[in-house]
């Protein structure tokens, strides 16, 4: 552990409350939080400081549970426990709800875009995974229903570069999908973690994908092109994802959250034991056998639980947390190199 | 040996009484525990055969009525909800009623019940499923 990550901004985002989730916008100008207060509120960099530009009008009646920018930045979604997905938009200078998508039975705990843009992923604890389809005049329409977990969907993520879509669930697995007849099929359960899988991120190449669980690990998972296998069976399953590491003993409690740095690769968590850890790829590893090493740890980045980690699109090394005691940090990852 | 043989038959069955008696005790109670338990299950799988079938009924002859509401319509929309309502009756029609012992059906009834959410959503049609879809009551994350 040679590296480091330095502290440069803390504050209070949603103050007696949970924050939630942190996203940056796809140029890294505002950063939305939202919160167990229900709130959602845009952050923007001011000289030295952070400041709130926008607190979004209230949307919804419980807890927000997760918040995602639209890949052209225009539109934000808000997951909420009150069983809705909004989708918010720029009007003149404010926020404003366009859209309310309905359908799940209870609480949404995810909501995701597709890279297109035109695709949107939420998933419940009612079990289900919807995808929804944005046409021409921003309506949304529901594309598909998918069923396959048998318990609470924690989170739903998208390929970086294909229409594949990943959750992750309270069943302990991973389970990918893959459009086809006009619907979503899973196509793949990736089995492995022990305990509930809190979230998933797949690297910038789409080559390979994170999942952290409560039972403390991270498991890095490999697309692996089965050459030994039949030509017609790879291409009906589409291409195999194999654990190639599992990242143990670094974590002394569940791991919420694991994302994935656009520029230099750097694989972040978030633990419940008030942590921040950056892992880094060994160079020398083998492809088969891929390795991670601990390159920096802040054993008490928050007060309470971190329960997001969010690399800032742009800027390498630059990364955003928050916690369980409502605040939101930001660091600064230097190397010794 | 025939006198003697024959002087330890009232006490053989004396002693051995108790071990006739159960027995015989249990075949009784086996039987009436089978004839029982065959009962309970009839009733119970009645019970249920007729829930789900009422539910999948349900979901056909909403996909049916939507069907003809829709089937004049030509535009894009209509087009793309009735090819969905489509897919609900083929879903249904292919699934297999006449065998409750088939190895996929919970996955089968899962698929059905995803697609009727989904025409549900497209139709914008409140649909309330606690009657035939329970939910796990508990504490959420």
């Amino acid at each position: 552990m040679k590296d480091t990550l330095n502290k440069l901004h803390k504050f209070n985002a949603h103050p007696d409350s949970r924050c939630w989730y942190v996203a940056w916008n796809p140029t890294g100008t505002l950063l939305a939080s939202c919160g167990g207060d229900r709130a959602i509120r845009i952050w923007a960099r001011k000289g030295d400081s952070w400041e709130c530009s926008f607190v979004l009008p209230e949307g919804h009646q419980r807890t927000i549970r997760k918040v995602a920018w639209s890949p052209c930045g225009n539109y934000l979604a808000s997951a909420s426990f009150d069983a809705t997905t909004c989708i918010w938009g720029k009007k003149g200078d404010d926020f404003e709800c366009l859209t309310v998508l309905e359908g799940h039975e209870n609480e949404v705990k995810c909501v995701a875009w597709a890279p297109s843009g035109s695709l949107l992923a939420t998933c419940s604890r009612d079990k289900s995974v919807w995808v929804w389809e944005v046409d021409e005049e921003d309506e949304y329409e529901c594309v598909s229903v998918v069923n396959s977990h048998t318990q609470d969907v924690k989170h739903v993520a998208w390929h970086p570069t294909q229409e594949l879509l990943a959750s992750a669930s309270y069943d302990n697995t991973v389970r990918l999908y893959k459009e086809e007849d006009d619907d979503w099929l899973c196509k793949a359960t990736l089995e492995g973690h022990t305990a509930t899988v809190w979230s998933l991120a797949f690297d910038p190449t789409g080559q390979m994908l994170a999942s952290c669980s409560d039972d403390q690990t991270v498991k890095i998972w490999k697309v692996c092109q089965s050459e030994d296998e039949q030509g017609d069976r790879s291409a009906s399953t589409g291409p195999e994802w194999k654990c190639v590491c599992t990242l143990s003993g670094f974590h002394s409690r569940t791991v919420y959250d694991v994302a994935w740095c656009q520029q230099t690769g750097l694989l972040a968590t978030a633990c419940a034991d008030d942590g921040v850890r950056v892992f880094k790829e060994d160079t020398n590893s083998d492809p088969h056998q891929t390795t991670f090493s601990l390159s920096a740890h802040v054993p008490k980045a928050h007060n309470q639980d971190v329960n997001c980690v969010a690399w800032h699109p742009k800027e390498a090394g630059l990364l955003a947390s928050c916690s369980d005691d409502g605040e939101i940090a930001i660091w600064s990852y230097q190397s010794e190199a | 040996m025939n006198s003697e043989t024959g002087s330890e038959d009232p006490f053989d069955c004396i002693f051995m009484a108790d071990n006739r008696y159960h027995c015989e005790a249990y075949k009784e109670g086996l039987a009436e525990g089978t004839r029982q338990g065959l009962l309970e299950g009839m009733s119970h799988g009645r019970m249920h055969g007729a829930r789900f079938s009422t539910e999948m009924s349900f979901y056909y002859g909403f996909a049916c009525a939507w069907k003809c509401l829709l089937q004049n319509n030509t535009d894009a929309k209509s087009r793309k909800r009735l090819r969905t309502l489509e897919a609900l009756a083929v879903h249904i029609q292919a699934f297999p009623h006449n065998d409750p012992q088939h190895a996929t059906l919970q996955q089968e009834v899962e698929k059905v019940r995803a697609k009727f959410r989904q025409v549900c959503s497209m139709m914008n049609v409140p649909a309330d499923f606690r009657e035939y879809v329970t939910v796990a009551a508990g504490v959420s994350f």
